[in-house]
């Protein structure tokens, strides 16, 4: 696809909107509370 | 399948759970506003999604093979595998990318047992 169009910004490091986090303390691990998968990936 | 499948401790493939999103993820060719995706569009978000990451991935070692699932049904919905050509730089790209987040989501990262995809079947 075209490539002349200047880089887009990578999605890594794009925080959660701030509303969501409770406190940025509690989010160390990168898990916010209650929101561990359902689906383990898997084959 | 009964999906309690085993974590090994160490593996040249690391599994990044349900990290690719589909713009039509809620109902198949449309949008979250009810409007059709162009799958031009759908295809181009996809791109980017994998130069996301392999260019991130990229920065940990030498990567064998990156398989992004791009399905919607909810088994392994959006899942990222990536094998390295050596453990350690999986190890590396594990420690690194631990805690962060992708597009406002968590990164949810685990070694996996795969290392032959043909071979990847749940049994």
């Amino acid at each position: 696809r075209s490539r002349s169009k200047s880089k887009r910004m990578s999605g890594f490091d794009m925080a959660p909107p701030a509303a969501l986090l409770p406190n940025t303390g509690a989010v160390v691990t990168g898990q916010l509370p209650g929101t561990t998968p359902t689906l383990p990936g898997m084959f | 399948c009964s999906r309690l499948h085993t974590k090994p401790s160490i593996s040249p493939t690391l599994l990044l759970s349900n990290m690719y999103q589909r713009p039509d993820m809620i109902t198949p060719g449309v949008d979250a506003q009810g409007q059709p995706i162009d799958p031009k569009k759908m295809q181009e978000h996809f791109e980017d999604f994998y130069e996301d990451l392999f260019e991130e991935l990229n920065k940990y070692g030498e990567i064998e093979s990156l398989n992004i699932c791009d399905n919607l049904a909810d088994h392994m919905v959006g899942n990222v595998y990536v094998q390295f050509r050596e453990e350690e730089h999986a190890d590396n790209a594990l420690k690194n990318l631990t805690g962060r987040f992708y597009a406002g989501r968590p990164i949810i990262v685990d070694f996996s047992p795969v290392t032959d995809f043909r071979e990847a079947t749940c049994r």
